[in-house]
Protein backbone atom coordinates (compact mmCIF):
# COMPACT_ATOMS: atom_id res chain seq x y z
CA UNK A 1 0.00 0.00 0.00
CA UNK A 2 2.77 2.38 0.91
CA UNK A 3 4.53 1.55 -2.30
CA UNK A 4 1.43 2.32 -4.27
CA UNK A 5 1.17 5.77 -2.67
CA UNK A 6 4.79 6.47 -3.56
CA UNK A 7 4.16 5.61 -7.15
CA UNK A 8 1.09 7.80 -7.19
CA UNK A 9 3.04 10.76 -5.79
CA UNK A 10 5.74 10.34 -8.40
CA UNK A 11 3.13 10.25 -11.09
CA UNK A 12 1.64 13.50 -9.86
CA UNK A 13 5.05 15.22 -9.79
CA UNK A 14 5.75 14.13 -13.31
CA UNK A 15 2.32 15.22 -14.37
CA UNK A 16 2.59 18.76 -12.99
CA UNK A 17 5.05 20.11 -15.54
CA UNK A 18 2.91 18.68 -18.28
CA UNK A 19 -0.10 20.44 -16.81
CA UNK A 20 1.85 23.69 -16.62
CA UNK A 21 2.96 23.21 -20.17
CA UNK A 22 -0.62 22.82 -21.18
CA UNK A 23 -1.27 26.33 -19.83
CA UNK A 24 1.45 27.87 -21.93
CA UNK A 25 -0.83 29.23 -24.65
CA UNK A 26 -2.05 31.99 -22.34
CA UNK A 27 1.40 33.04 -21.11
CA UNK A 28 1.40 36.77 -21.61
CA UNK A 29 4.80 37.89 -20.36
CA UNK A 30 6.24 37.89 -23.83
CA UNK A 31 9.07 35.67 -22.69
CA UNK A 32 9.59 32.68 -24.91
CA UNK A 33 12.39 30.70 -26.47
CA UNK A 34 14.83 32.85 -28.35
CA UNK A 35 13.97 36.07 -26.53
CA UNK A 36 16.65 38.05 -24.76
CA UNK A 37 16.34 40.08 -21.59
CA UNK A 38 18.57 42.85 -20.41
CA UNK A 39 18.24 44.43 -16.99
CA UNK A 40 19.94 47.03 -14.83
CA UNK A 41 19.41 47.39 -11.12
CA UNK A 42 20.55 49.02 -7.95
CA UNK A 43 22.12 46.44 -5.65
CA UNK A 44 22.72 46.01 -1.96
CA UNK A 45 24.85 43.37 -0.23
CA UNK A 46 24.56 42.50 3.44
CA UNK A 47 27.32 42.65 6.01
CA UNK A 48 28.82 40.00 8.22
CA UNK A 49 31.04 39.74 11.26
CA UNK A 50 34.65 39.20 10.38
CA UNK A 51 36.02 37.86 13.62
CA UNK A 52 37.61 39.18 16.77
CA UNK A 53 41.37 39.47 16.88
CA UNK A 54 43.57 40.42 19.80
CA UNK A 55 47.04 41.88 19.40
CA UNK A 56 48.83 39.85 22.03
CA UNK A 57 52.29 39.72 23.55
CA UNK A 58 53.92 36.68 25.07
CA UNK A 59 53.74 37.10 28.82
CA UNK A 60 56.89 37.18 30.93
CA UNK A 61 56.34 33.98 32.96
CA UNK A 62 57.03 35.72 36.24
CA UNK A 63 54.26 38.28 35.67
CA UNK A 64 51.45 35.95 34.63
CA UNK A 65 50.51 33.08 32.39
CA UNK A 66 47.95 34.46 29.96
CA UNK A 67 49.08 36.55 26.98
CA UNK A 68 49.21 40.30 27.44
CA UNK A 69 46.62 41.97 25.21
CA UNK A 70 47.91 45.12 23.56
CA UNK A 71 44.50 45.89 22.01
CA UNK A 72 41.49 44.21 20.44
CA UNK A 73 40.21 44.43 16.87
CA UNK A 74 36.61 43.46 16.10
CA UNK A 75 36.14 43.01 12.39
CA UNK A 76 32.97 43.50 10.37
CA UNK A 77 32.27 43.81 6.69
CA UNK A 78 29.58 46.43 6.46
CA UNK A 79 26.73 46.28 4.00
CA UNK A 80 27.37 47.94 0.67
CA UNK A 81 25.48 49.49 -2.20
CA UNK A 82 26.16 49.32 -5.91
CA UNK A 83 24.58 48.20 -9.13
CA UNK A 84 24.27 45.18 -11.36
CA UNK A 85 23.54 44.36 -14.94
CA UNK A 86 22.20 41.15 -16.52
CA UNK A 87 21.87 39.82 -20.01
CA UNK A 88 19.63 36.76 -20.39
CA UNK A 89 18.52 34.37 -23.11
CA UNK A 90 15.31 32.37 -22.92
CA UNK A 91 15.69 28.71 -23.74
CA UNK A 92 11.95 28.34 -23.30
CA UNK A 93 9.18 30.43 -21.85
CA UNK A 94 10.15 29.21 -18.39
CA UNK A 95 13.91 28.67 -18.51
CA UNK A 96 16.53 31.25 -19.24
CA UNK A 97 20.24 31.64 -18.76
CA UNK A 98 21.94 34.91 -18.05
CA UNK A 99 25.28 36.52 -17.47
CA UNK A 100 25.64 38.88 -14.55
CA UNK A 101 27.91 41.70 -13.53
CA UNK A 102 27.59 43.16 -10.04
CA UNK A 103 29.55 45.96 -8.40
CA UNK A 104 29.21 46.93 -4.75
CA UNK A 105 31.43 48.86 -2.37
CA UNK A 106 31.11 47.67 1.22
CA UNK A 107 33.38 48.85 4.03
CA UNK A 108 35.65 46.55 6.02
CA UNK A 109 35.83 47.92 9.54
CA UNK A 110 38.03 47.08 12.52
CA UNK A 111 36.74 48.45 15.80
CA UNK A 112 39.85 48.96 17.92
CA UNK A 113 39.52 49.00 21.67
CA UNK A 114 40.98 48.00 25.05
CA UNK A 115 44.37 49.47 24.31
CA UNK A 116 46.98 48.65 26.96
CA UNK A 117 48.23 52.24 26.88
CA UNK A 118 44.77 53.80 26.68
CA UNK A 119 44.68 54.81 23.04
CA UNK A 120 41.20 56.12 22.26
CA UNK A 121 38.89 53.49 20.74
CA UNK A 122 38.82 53.96 16.98
CA UNK A 123 37.17 52.48 13.93
CA UNK A 124 39.65 51.76 11.14
CA UNK A 125 37.98 51.35 7.77
CA UNK A 126 38.76 50.49 4.22
CA UNK A 127 36.32 50.48 1.32
CA UNK A 128 36.35 47.32 -0.74
CA UNK A 129 35.28 47.46 -4.38
CA UNK A 130 33.65 44.12 -5.08
CA UNK A 131 33.06 42.78 -8.58
CA UNK A 132 31.18 39.60 -9.48
CA UNK A 133 31.11 38.20 -12.98
CA UNK A 134 28.70 35.29 -13.02
CA UNK A 135 26.16 33.18 -14.74
CA UNK A 136 22.74 31.90 -13.64
CA UNK A 137 19.98 29.60 -14.72
CA UNK A 138 16.47 30.91 -14.07
CA UNK A 139 13.19 29.06 -13.87
CA UNK A 140 10.05 31.19 -14.17
CA UNK A 141 6.71 30.32 -12.66
CA UNK A 142 3.27 31.26 -13.77
CA UNK A 143 2.42 33.78 -16.40
CA UNK A 144 0.89 37.17 -16.82
CA UNK A 145 2.45 40.40 -15.76
CA UNK A 146 3.74 39.00 -12.48
CA UNK A 147 6.35 36.29 -13.04
CA UNK A 148 8.07 34.83 -10.00
CA UNK A 149 11.32 33.03 -10.62
CA UNK A 150 14.10 31.14 -8.91
CA UNK A 151 17.71 31.11 -9.97
CA UNK A 152 21.03 29.53 -9.19
CA UNK A 153 24.51 29.99 -10.55
CA UNK A 154 28.15 30.67 -9.96
CA UNK A 155 30.60 33.45 -10.52
CA UNK A 156 34.06 34.91 -10.21
CA UNK A 157 34.65 37.33 -7.36
CA UNK A 158 37.28 40.05 -7.37
CA UNK A 159 37.81 42.55 -4.59
CA UNK A 160 40.03 45.62 -4.51
CA UNK A 161 40.56 47.80 -1.48
CA UNK A 162 40.09 51.51 -2.02
CA UNK A 163 43.68 52.34 -2.85
CA UNK A 164 43.66 49.44 -5.31
CA UNK A 165 46.92 48.18 -3.85
CA UNK A 166 45.74 44.62 -3.37
CA UNK A 167 43.27 42.30 -5.01
CA UNK A 168 41.53 39.22 -3.74
CA UNK A 169 39.96 36.75 -6.12
CA UNK A 170 37.69 33.84 -5.48
CA UNK A 171 34.68 31.91 -6.60
CA UNK A 172 31.08 32.32 -5.54
CA UNK A 173 27.89 30.33 -5.91
CA UNK A 174 24.50 31.88 -5.51
CA UNK A 175 20.87 31.04 -5.31
CA UNK A 176 17.67 32.94 -4.79
CA UNK A 177 14.59 34.20 -6.42
CA UNK A 178 12.59 37.21 -7.34
CA UNK A 179 9.76 38.56 -9.37
CA UNK A 180 9.36 40.33 -12.67
CA UNK A 181 6.48 42.60 -13.50
CA UNK A 182 5.92 43.29 -17.18
CA UNK A 183 4.10 46.41 -18.29
CA UNK A 184 1.58 47.00 -21.04
CA UNK A 185 0.37 44.89 -23.90
CA UNK A 186 3.75 44.39 -25.51
CA UNK A 187 5.20 43.00 -22.31
CA UNK A 188 8.64 44.23 -23.25
CA UNK A 189 9.40 46.53 -20.34
CA UNK A 190 9.24 45.48 -16.74
CA UNK A 191 10.47 45.76 -13.22
CA UNK A 192 12.65 43.10 -11.67
CA UNK A 193 13.46 42.43 -8.02
CA UNK A 194 16.03 39.83 -6.91
CA UNK A 195 16.89 38.39 -3.51
CA UNK A 196 19.89 36.10 -3.36
CA UNK A 197 22.34 34.38 -1.09
CA UNK A 198 25.93 34.31 -2.31
CA UNK A 199 28.53 31.95 -0.84
CA UNK A 200 32.03 33.28 -1.48
CA UNK A 201 35.21 31.25 -1.23
CA UNK A 202 37.41 34.21 -0.34
CA UNK A 203 37.11 37.85 0.48
CA UNK A 204 39.17 40.72 1.81
CA UNK A 205 38.98 40.42 5.56
CA UNK A 206 40.44 39.16 8.79
CA UNK A 207 39.36 35.55 8.49
CA UNK A 208 40.19 33.40 5.51
CA UNK A 209 36.97 31.46 5.22
CA UNK A 210 33.86 31.07 3.09
CA UNK A 211 31.36 33.89 3.53
CA UNK A 212 27.61 33.85 3.00
CA UNK A 213 26.39 37.24 1.81
CA UNK A 214 22.75 38.19 1.21
CA UNK A 215 21.98 40.59 -1.58
CA UNK A 216 19.00 42.49 -2.94
CA UNK A 217 18.59 44.17 -6.29
CA UNK A 218 15.79 46.09 -7.93
CA UNK A 219 15.63 47.67 -11.36
CA UNK A 220 14.25 47.67 -14.83
CA UNK A 221 14.22 44.94 -17.48
CA UNK A 222 13.70 44.86 -21.24
CA UNK A 223 12.71 41.96 -23.50
CA UNK A 224 13.73 41.92 -27.11
CA UNK B 1 91.37 51.83 1.66
CA UNK B 2 88.78 50.51 3.98
CA UNK B 3 87.65 52.33 7.03
CA UNK B 4 86.37 50.39 9.96
CA UNK B 5 83.70 51.30 12.39
CA UNK B 6 83.35 49.48 15.65
CA UNK B 7 79.86 49.27 17.05
CA UNK B 8 79.22 48.34 20.63
CA UNK B 9 75.63 47.26 20.80
CA UNK B 10 73.15 47.79 23.52
CA UNK B 11 73.15 44.73 25.64
CA UNK B 12 70.35 42.50 26.72
CA UNK B 13 69.54 43.37 30.28
CA UNK B 14 67.30 41.99 32.92
CA UNK B 15 66.06 45.21 34.46
CA UNK B 16 66.87 48.51 32.87
CA UNK B 17 65.25 51.72 31.86
CA UNK B 18 63.71 51.01 28.53
CA UNK B 19 60.62 52.05 26.61
CA UNK B 20 57.45 50.14 26.01
CA UNK B 21 57.09 50.33 22.30
CA UNK B 22 57.04 48.45 19.05
CA UNK B 23 59.54 48.15 16.23
CA UNK B 24 62.37 46.26 14.70
CA UNK B 25 65.50 48.14 13.85
CA UNK B 26 68.38 47.41 11.57
CA UNK B 27 71.90 48.33 12.56
CA UNK B 28 73.66 50.61 10.18
CA UNK B 29 75.95 53.48 9.62
CA UNK B 30 75.54 56.72 7.75
CA UNK B 31 77.51 57.12 4.55
CA UNK B 32 76.89 60.57 3.14
CA UNK B 33 73.14 60.99 3.08
CA UNK B 34 72.43 57.27 3.13
CA UNK B 35 72.22 54.67 5.85
CA UNK B 36 74.13 51.50 5.02
CA UNK B 37 72.85 48.41 6.77
CA UNK B 38 75.30 46.26 8.71
CA UNK B 39 75.20 42.72 7.34
CA UNK B 40 77.28 39.72 6.45
CA UNK B 41 77.94 39.43 2.76
CA UNK B 42 79.21 35.86 2.76
CA UNK B 43 78.03 32.67 4.40
CA UNK B 44 78.53 30.53 6.37
CA UNK B 45 79.33 32.74 9.31
CA UNK B 46 82.36 31.06 10.89
CA UNK B 47 82.52 31.37 14.65
CA UNK B 48 84.70 30.28 17.58
CA UNK B 49 83.63 29.62 21.17
CA UNK B 50 85.68 30.67 24.17
CA UNK B 51 86.85 27.56 25.96
CA UNK B 52 85.53 28.51 29.38
CA UNK B 53 83.04 26.70 31.61
CA UNK B 54 80.74 28.42 34.04
CA UNK B 55 78.73 26.83 36.87
CA UNK B 56 76.07 24.65 35.32
CA UNK B 57 77.26 25.09 31.72
CA UNK B 58 80.36 23.69 30.07
CA UNK B 59 81.93 25.33 27.05
CA UNK B 60 80.73 22.42 24.95
CA UNK B 61 77.15 22.77 26.21
CA UNK B 62 77.35 26.49 25.53
CA UNK B 63 78.54 25.82 21.98
CA UNK B 64 75.58 23.51 21.42
CA UNK B 65 73.20 26.20 22.68
CA UNK B 66 74.81 28.77 20.36
CA UNK B 67 74.53 26.33 17.49
CA UNK B 68 70.82 25.84 18.12
CA UNK B 69 70.33 29.60 18.28
CA UNK B 70 72.17 30.10 14.97
CA UNK B 71 70.05 27.34 13.46
CA UNK B 72 66.85 29.05 14.60
CA UNK B 73 67.79 32.24 12.79
CA UNK B 74 68.97 30.38 9.75
CA UNK B 75 65.71 28.45 9.52
CA UNK B 76 63.97 31.69 8.51
CA UNK B 77 62.94 30.94 4.94
CA UNK B 78 64.20 32.80 1.89
CA UNK B 79 67.22 34.32 3.59
CA UNK B 80 70.07 31.99 2.63
CA UNK B 81 71.92 32.35 5.94
CA UNK B 82 74.17 29.69 7.44
CA UNK B 83 76.89 29.32 10.07
CA UNK B 84 79.76 27.05 10.94
CA UNK B 85 81.36 26.32 14.31
CA UNK B 86 85.13 26.39 13.75
CA UNK B 87 86.44 25.39 17.16
CA UNK B 88 87.15 26.38 20.75
CA UNK B 89 89.56 29.19 21.45
CA UNK B 90 91.32 30.78 24.37
CA UNK B 91 90.46 34.22 22.98
CA UNK B 92 87.87 36.34 24.69
CA UNK B 93 85.02 37.94 22.79
CA UNK B 94 85.32 41.66 22.20
CA UNK B 95 88.54 42.04 20.27
CA UNK B 96 88.39 43.39 16.73
CA UNK B 97 90.65 40.59 15.52
CA UNK B 98 88.73 39.51 12.45
CA UNK B 99 87.30 36.36 14.00
CA UNK B 100 83.86 35.89 15.46
CA UNK B 101 83.98 34.73 19.08
CA UNK B 102 81.16 33.81 21.45
CA UNK B 103 81.79 33.04 25.09
CA UNK B 104 81.47 33.76 28.77
CA UNK B 105 83.21 36.59 30.54
CA UNK B 106 82.90 37.62 34.14
CA UNK B 107 81.75 41.24 34.20
CA UNK B 108 80.37 42.00 37.68
CA UNK B 109 80.62 45.71 36.84
CA UNK B 110 77.81 45.19 34.31
CA UNK B 111 75.39 44.00 36.92
CA UNK B 112 72.31 44.37 34.70
CA UNK B 113 73.80 43.11 31.46
CA UNK B 114 73.29 39.48 30.54
CA UNK B 115 75.11 39.66 27.26
CA UNK B 116 76.39 42.05 24.65
CA UNK B 117 77.40 41.96 21.02
CA UNK B 118 80.08 44.03 19.36
CA UNK B 119 80.52 44.18 15.63
CA UNK B 120 83.05 45.78 13.35
CA UNK B 121 81.84 46.87 9.95
CA UNK B 122 83.24 48.32 6.82
CA UNK B 123 81.83 51.81 7.17
CA UNK B 124 81.50 52.22 3.43
CA UNK B 125 79.72 49.02 2.55
CA UNK B 126 78.28 48.02 5.90
CA UNK B 127 79.77 44.54 5.63
CA UNK B 128 80.25 42.95 9.04
CA UNK B 129 83.90 42.02 9.38
CA UNK B 130 84.01 40.82 12.96
CA UNK B 131 81.27 40.09 15.47
CA UNK B 132 81.73 38.93 19.06
CA UNK B 133 79.26 38.07 21.79
CA UNK B 134 79.95 37.87 25.48
CA UNK B 135 77.65 36.34 28.07
CA UNK B 136 78.07 37.66 31.57
CA UNK B 137 79.04 34.82 33.90
CA UNK B 138 78.12 37.00 36.86
CA UNK B 139 74.66 35.56 36.31
CA UNK B 140 73.54 31.96 36.71
CA UNK B 141 72.98 30.18 33.39
CA UNK B 142 71.15 27.10 32.24
CA UNK B 143 71.03 24.92 29.15
CA UNK B 144 68.37 22.59 30.54
CA UNK B 145 65.84 21.60 27.93
CA UNK B 146 62.94 23.09 29.85
CA UNK B 147 64.88 25.87 31.53
CA UNK B 148 65.64 26.22 35.23
CA UNK B 149 64.13 28.52 37.81
CA UNK B 150 66.51 31.25 38.89
CA UNK B 151 68.81 30.77 35.91
CA UNK B 152 68.89 32.51 32.57
CA UNK B 153 68.31 30.31 29.57
CA UNK B 154 71.50 30.53 27.50
CA UNK B 155 69.86 29.56 24.22
CA UNK B 156 67.22 32.31 24.57
CA UNK B 157 69.80 35.00 25.32
CA UNK B 158 72.07 33.69 22.56
CA UNK B 159 69.17 33.92 20.13
CA UNK B 160 68.80 37.62 20.98
CA UNK B 161 72.53 38.37 20.72
CA UNK B 162 72.93 36.42 17.49
CA UNK B 163 70.18 38.62 16.10
CA UNK B 164 72.48 41.57 16.79
CA UNK B 165 75.38 39.67 15.29
CA UNK B 166 73.41 39.47 12.04
CA UNK B 167 72.73 43.22 12.04
CA UNK B 168 69.44 43.55 13.87
CA UNK B 169 68.93 46.25 16.48
CA UNK B 170 66.45 46.11 19.29
CA UNK B 171 62.78 45.58 18.73
CA UNK B 172 60.22 47.45 20.74
CA UNK B 173 57.25 45.15 20.69
CA UNK B 174 56.82 44.84 24.40
CA UNK B 175 55.35 46.35 27.52
CA UNK B 176 57.12 47.00 30.79
CA UNK B 177 56.43 48.19 34.32
CA UNK B 178 58.47 50.13 36.82
CA UNK B 179 60.09 47.94 39.46
CA UNK B 180 62.51 49.20 42.05
CA UNK B 181 63.85 52.06 39.99
CA UNK B 182 64.17 49.91 36.92
CA UNK B 183 61.81 48.42 34.39
CA UNK B 184 60.53 44.88 34.15
CA UNK B 185 59.08 43.40 31.01
CA UNK B 186 55.45 42.33 31.30
CA UNK B 187 55.24 40.86 27.86
CA UNK B 188 57.01 41.02 24.55
CA UNK B 189 56.46 39.71 21.07
CA UNK B 190 60.00 39.85 19.77
CA UNK B 191 63.16 38.02 20.74
CA UNK B 192 64.94 41.29 19.99
CA UNK B 193 63.14 43.16 22.76
CA UNK B 194 65.94 44.63 24.90
CA UNK B 195 64.78 43.38 28.29
CA UNK B 196 64.94 39.66 28.96
CA UNK B 197 62.20 37.59 30.50
CA UNK B 198 63.06 36.58 34.02
CA UNK B 199 63.41 32.92 33.13
CA UNK B 200 61.97 30.22 30.92
CA UNK B 201 62.49 29.10 27.37
CA UNK B 202 59.67 30.87 25.52
CA UNK B 203 62.19 33.13 23.82
CA UNK B 204 63.87 30.28 21.99
CA UNK B 205 61.31 30.95 19.26
CA UNK B 206 61.43 33.84 16.82
CA UNK B 207 58.38 36.05 16.46
CA UNK B 208 56.93 37.78 13.42
CA UNK B 209 58.82 40.99 14.14
CA UNK B 210 62.15 39.15 14.37
CA UNK B 211 61.48 37.26 11.16
CA UNK B 212 60.42 40.41 9.31
CA UNK B 213 63.53 42.20 10.53
CA UNK B 214 66.05 39.54 9.56
CA UNK B 215 64.26 38.99 6.26
CA UNK B 216 64.39 42.69 5.54
CA UNK B 217 68.19 42.42 5.77
CA UNK B 218 68.85 39.06 4.13
CA UNK B 219 65.61 38.24 2.30
CA UNK B 220 65.81 37.09 -1.28
CA UNK B 221 63.50 37.83 -4.20
CA UNK B 222 60.99 35.26 -2.99
CA UNK B 223 60.68 37.15 0.29
CA UNK B 224 60.34 40.47 -1.54
CA UNK B 225 57.63 39.20 -3.86
CA UNK B 226 55.64 37.36 -1.19
CA UNK B 227 55.48 40.14 1.39
CA UNK B 228 54.71 43.83 1.28
CA UNK B 229 55.42 47.12 2.99
CA UNK B 230 53.72 50.05 4.64
CA UNK B 231 55.25 53.47 4.33
CA UNK B 232 54.19 56.86 5.57
CA UNK B 233 54.75 59.74 7.96
CA UNK B 234 53.94 60.49 11.56
CA UNK B 235 53.19 64.16 12.09
CA UNK B 236 52.23 66.47 14.92
CA UNK B 237 50.83 69.88 14.04
CA UNK B 238 52.02 69.28 10.50
CA UNK B 239 55.61 68.59 11.50
CA UNK B 240 57.36 65.24 11.28
CA UNK B 241 57.85 63.25 14.48
CA UNK B 242 61.23 61.59 14.98
CA UNK B 243 61.44 58.41 17.00
CA UNK B 244 57.78 57.40 16.89
CA UNK B 245 57.07 53.68 16.98
CA UNK B 246 54.65 52.26 14.49
CA UNK B 247 53.28 48.76 14.73
CA UNK B 248 51.37 46.93 12.04
CA UNK B 249 48.96 44.29 13.28
CA UNK B 250 47.51 41.70 10.96
CA UNK B 251 44.14 40.64 12.45
CA UNK B 252 44.06 37.59 10.20
CA UNK B 253 47.25 36.10 11.59
CA UNK B 254 47.72 37.98 14.86
CA UNK B 255 51.22 38.98 13.83
CA UNK B 256 52.80 42.22 15.03
CA UNK B 257 55.62 43.88 13.12
CA UNK B 258 57.06 47.24 14.02
CA UNK B 259 58.75 50.18 12.41
CA UNK B 260 60.22 53.47 13.39
CA UNK B 261 60.33 57.05 12.18
CA UNK B 262 64.01 57.56 11.64
CA UNK B 263 64.21 61.05 10.21
CA UNK B 264 63.05 64.53 11.10
CA UNK B 265 60.29 64.47 8.53
CA UNK B 266 58.68 61.56 10.37
CA UNK B 267 58.85 59.04 7.55
CA UNK B 268 58.85 55.33 8.18
CA UNK B 269 58.77 52.03 6.33
CA UNK B 270 57.77 48.64 7.68
CA UNK B 271 58.77 45.79 5.40
CA UNK B 272 58.19 42.06 5.51
CA UNK B 273 54.45 42.25 6.12
CA UNK B 274 51.95 39.62 5.12
CA UNK B 275 49.59 40.80 2.39
CA UNK B 276 46.17 41.91 3.57
CA UNK B 277 44.56 44.47 5.86
CA UNK B 278 46.67 45.78 8.72
CA UNK B 279 45.88 47.88 11.77
CA UNK B 280 48.43 50.64 12.36
CA UNK B 281 49.17 51.93 15.84
CA UNK B 282 51.61 54.70 16.77
CA UNK B 283 53.14 55.35 20.17
CA UNK B 284 55.93 57.45 21.63
CA UNK B 285 59.16 56.27 23.15
CA UNK B 286 58.23 58.03 26.32
CA UNK B 287 59.22 56.10 29.40
CA UNK B 288 62.61 54.57 28.98
CA UNK B 289 66.18 54.74 27.91
CA UNK B 290 66.12 55.97 24.35
CA UNK B 291 69.70 54.80 23.92
CA UNK B 292 68.47 51.21 23.94
CA UNK B 293 67.01 51.93 20.55
CA UNK B 294 68.20 55.17 19.00
CA UNK B 295 70.94 57.71 19.30
CA UNK B 296 69.92 59.74 22.37
CA UNK B 297 71.46 62.82 20.78
CA UNK B 298 68.61 62.83 18.29
CA UNK B 299 65.63 65.07 18.86
CA UNK B 300 63.24 62.28 19.80
CA UNK B 301 59.67 63.50 20.33
CA UNK B 302 57.92 61.59 23.10
CA UNK B 303 55.20 64.10 23.82
CA UNK B 304 52.23 62.63 22.03
CA UNK B 305 49.39 60.22 22.74
CA UNK B 306 49.16 56.66 21.54
CA UNK B 307 46.86 56.58 18.53
CA UNK B 308 45.40 54.20 15.97
CA UNK B 309 45.37 55.17 12.31
CA UNK B 310 41.73 55.48 11.28
CA UNK B 311 42.13 53.46 8.10
CA UNK B 312 42.95 49.84 7.57
CA UNK B 313 46.04 49.62 5.39
CA UNK B 314 45.88 46.82 2.85
CA UNK B 315 49.38 45.55 2.14
CA UNK B 316 49.89 44.31 -1.42
CA UNK B 317 51.86 41.18 -2.18
CA UNK B 318 55.29 42.21 -3.42
CA UNK B 319 54.62 45.92 -3.18
CA UNK B 320 54.08 48.91 -0.95
CA UNK B 321 50.73 50.27 0.17
CA UNK B 322 50.06 53.91 -0.70
CA UNK B 323 51.77 56.23 1.76
CA UNK B 324 49.79 57.17 4.85
CA UNK B 325 50.00 60.05 7.30
CA UNK B 326 49.29 59.38 10.95
CA UNK B 327 48.55 62.53 12.87
CA UNK B 328 49.32 62.54 16.58
CA UNK B 329 48.50 65.12 19.24
CA UNK B 330 50.44 66.27 22.25
CA UNK B 331 49.67 64.69 25.62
Amino acid sequence: MIRLRGIAALFLLLALPAAAGAQQPYVTSGARAGKMEVSAAAAWTGGYDDGVAAAQLTRNPTTGSSPLTLFNANGRMQSGAGFEGRLGYYLSSRVSVEGTFQYTRPTLRASLSNDFENAAPTDADVNVSTYIFGGSVLYHFGSGPFVPFVLGGAGYLRQLEEAASDATSGAEIHGGGGIKYWFGAAQRVGLRVDAQISSRSKSVGFEDKRRVVPSLAGGIAFLF
Amino acid sequence: MRRYLALILAALVIIVWAPAADAYLKLGTRVGNNIVNAKFNTFPIRYFVTNRDVPGVTAQQAQQAYDRAFATWHAVPNTGMSSQFVGFTGANPGAADGINVLGFQNRPDLDRVLGSTSITTNSTTGEILDADIFFNSTFAWSVAQGGEAGRQDLESIALHEIGHLHGLGHSMIGETELVGGGRRVLGAEAVMFPIAFSAGTVNRTLRADDIAGISDIYGDSTFRTSTGSITGRVTKNGTGVLGAHIVAFNPASGKLVGGFTLSDDGTFTIAGLEPGPQVVRVEPLDDGDISSFLDPALNIDVNFKVVFYNKLVVVPRGGTAPSIEVKVVAK
